[in-house]
């Protein structure tokens, strides 16, 4: 099984620092506006925010793992729900490298595999390299192409 | 190419002519307000300015649509300004319908809509065509689709051998496509001799008879009724009001709203309630009436073709290729007559809200429908296993926290209310104990040779056959609350179309063992299955299921 890559969790921190600075920002309006809010409680919430956030973060790097398997792409993943997933390469329709602005500053992107299914029709496995996601795309492709089936949708 | 039925170019036109119609209108409304030089007399001139340039871009774009066949692609060119040409793949087509609404069936004319499997929405919509080039087209797109599906998919066609290609067996088919091919040239006239030699190939699989309609309309309860009923109350509230005011009357309802006791306002809530009930359920079953008014299902080849609708008719075609997967669905009211319904789903878009699925048969003896999902998938009789009862503890549990939901949202009330006895709400948990042991009672899943069958859910109960080949992808999913009880969900994911009220198939709660057996078996199967398609090139769903 392979893991992400260890910066995945400066990602997943960031995101949080961001929904904690939201959620800080909304106590403040709060407290401006509406009723006031005990600066200490102000900051305590927003530091159990961000201690979870960072919580959460770990924890799903350590459990975030995928393999290329005979006949799949198998992934484990998820802090509350965990979820194994296998998308076999039949399964496979497209498949893309993304990365956004955080992704970008990081050095990491994304491979985003998509089948015509109806629930998890699109399966992203985060913080790869831009090399290992290019090179992980070209597998999956030749995959995809090498066991075509022939019931399209 | 061809053009749309002329009478849609006026369609058009005052289609668009009522829309822009409102453009100047509030145009001129917003600046009178504004400007000095704007007067609100110049409203009806720019109203009628409005429509007459709406009606003209109307007809321009009449004009501007056209559709064809070619041997390989639909194609439909569209658009005034912005053009769009589409050009659709039969092999990708998942199938066609043809949609007349009451006006649209007294002049002759109907609205065909090709569904592909990507997207929320059709795509192609030719509104409006006449019905006999309807039929035309439904017929050559499902005749095209069969010819490139039977065919290998990567061999380019053409003209020439698409005449002499797949039909040969069927005389009747091969001397219609010969006609076909010479009329393309000269379209409009001669289309209804055209039709009549194709019409010996349809064969009835099954009809709803006026038994069936009537029992599926009473036991069938839909959500639109509620909307329908609301919608009317929501229009016109104070007839409505005095309506039921007079209803509750003779029970000892007040006189009038404004004059009336406690004791009598209970009587025109009590009343008042099971009036709508009442009127919900009498819309709900009109409507299902209406709209499964003389079913029929067909097939013409490999495909299984329908009709239904007595204001508006449907007629759709379902290619057997494209079947993803098959329902039995039944509730509490037709489990007590022994009745049920088949529905079948495909990767497009149906022609009501239902998504992608299809009922193949509306409602027929439940021991008929099981013998028909069996004929048509080819399934075993499904020996279903329940999950442990570990699960059933679970859902007590989560009705019992929904229930104190309830009992905690009386208390609420009860402070910002002068509502009394608040805890009278507890009763709700009378009924946690037998909800959970229904819900639990009519889960069930059985890991077949070449099929996985799913069971769940009791006010609409529905039991998917799902064959190992079209499994999309498959996920084990726990949360902490399972993975405590060691117990796990699986979602079996196929290319069905996504919609609000069909869930992807699960098996709910299983032993993690289990769970993960069948998650492995269903990715064995799949591989197995699709090298054995391709070696022996079977058909996987038997048309003739009935």
């Amino acid at each position: 099984m392979e893991s992400l890559h260890p910066r995945i969790r400066l990602l997943w921190i960031a995101q949080t620092a961001i929904l904690a600075a939201v959620l800080g920002a909304v106590l403040v309006a709060v407290d401006r506006w509406l009723v006031p809010v005990p600066t200490a409680g102000l900051v305590g919430i927003v530091a159990v925010a961000a201690v979870l956030g960072i919580a959460y973060a770990v924890r799903l790097y350590q459990i975030w793992q995928f393999e290329l398997q005979g006949d799949a792409l198998y992934l484990e993943r998820g802090v509350i729900t965990f979820v194994e997933t296998a998308v076999p390469f039949v399964r496979v329709q497209h498949v893309d490298t993304q990365f956004g602005p955080i992704e970008r500053v990081l050095g990491l992107s994304s491979v985003v595999v998509y089948t015509a299914g109806s629930r998890n029709a699109d399966v992203r496995i985060p913080g790869l390299t831009p090399d290992r996601a290019r090179r992980l795309q070209d597998t999956l492709r030749e995959l995809a192409v090498e066991s075509e089936a022939d019931d399209a949708v | 190419m061809n053009r749309l039925h002329p009478f849609s170019a006026a369609v058009y036109a005052l289609r668009y002519g009522l829309l822009w119609l409102w453009v100047p209108f509030f145009l001129v409304t917003a600046l009178a307000g504004a400007i000095e030089v704007v007067n609100i007399a110049w409203l009806p001139v720019a109203a009628l300015l409005g429509f007459l340039s709406g009606a003209a871009y109307g007809i321009v774009y009449y004009y501007r649509f056209e559709y064809g066949i070619t041997p390989d692609t639909f194609d439909v060119a569209s658009g005034v300004i912005a053009r769009r040409s589409r050009e659709i793949p039969y092999r990708r087509i998942q199938n066609v319908d043809v949609r007349q609404g009451v006006l649209q069936r007294v002049l002759g004319l109907a609205v065909v809509t090709v569904e592909t499997a990507g997207g929320g929405h059709s795509e192609a919509a030719l509104q409006l065509v006449s019905k006999s080039e309807a039929d035309r087209l439904q017929h050559q797109i499902r005749r095209r689709t069969a010819g490139v599906d039977a065919d290998d998919p990567d061999r380019p066609t053409s003209e020439a051998s698409e005449d002499s290609r797949p039909l040969d067996h069927e005389p009747l088919d091969k001397q219609s496509s010969r006609v076909d091919g010479t009329a393309e040239a000269s379209p409009a006239s001669e289309t209804r001799s055209r039709r009549e030699p194709t019409e010996p190939s349809r064969k009835r699989l099954f009809a709803l008879d006026s038994r069936e309609l009537l029992l599926y309309s009473l036991t069938t309860l839909r959500p639109a009724a509620l909307a329908a009923v609301g919608f009317l109350f929501f229009f016109a509230t104070d007839t409505v009001l005095d309506f039921l005011v007079t209803l509750s009357q003779p029970f000892g309802g007040p006189q009038d709203l404004q004059t009336g006791d406690t004791q009598s306002y209970g009587v025109l809530t009590v009343v008042s309630m099971v009036n709508g009930i009442v009127i919900t359920y009498l819309v709900s079953v009109a409507y299902t009436f209406a709209t499964y008014y003389d079913f029929r299902l067909g097939r013409v080849d490999e495909d299984f073709v329908y009709e239904r609708g007595l204001l508006q008719r449907y007629s759709g075609s379902i290619p057997a290729e494209k079947v993803q997967s098959v329902t039995i669905t039944d509730n509490p009211l037709q489990r007590l007559i022994d009745y049920a319904g088949l529905w079948v789903e495909t990767a497009g878009y149906g022609p009501d809200s239902s998504g992608g699925s299809q009922s193949a048969v509306p409602m027929a003896r439940a021991a008929h429908v099981h013998r028909f999902a069996e004929n048509l998938t080819h399934v075993e009789t499904p020996a279903f296993a329940s999950p442990p009862p570990i699960a059933r503890r679970r859902y007590l549990v989560r009705y019992s926290l929904i229930a104190a939901g309830v009992v905690a949202a009386a208390l609420a009330l009860a402070q910002v209310t002068p509502l009394e006895r608040w805890y009278l709400a507890a009763v709700v948990f009378v009924a946690v104990p037998p909800a959970a042991h229904l819900r639990y009672v009519n889960l069930g899943y059985y890991v077949g040779e070449d099929h996985l069958v799913i069971r769940r859910g009791f006010w609409r109960r529905r039991t998917t056959v799902i064959p190992y080949f079209r499994i999309q992808t498959v996920s084990t999913r726990r949360s902490i609350f399972q993975r405590r009880l060691g117990i796990a969900s699986l979602v079996v994911d196929t290319a069905s179309s996504r919609t609000l009220f069909w869930d992807t198939p699960t098996i709910y709660d299983v032993d993690l063992e289990d769970a993960r057996g069948a998650h492995r078996t269903g990715r064995k199967r799949l591989q197995s299955a699709l090298r054995e398609r391709a070696r022996t090139d079977d058909a996987s769903f038997s048309v003739d299921f009935t």
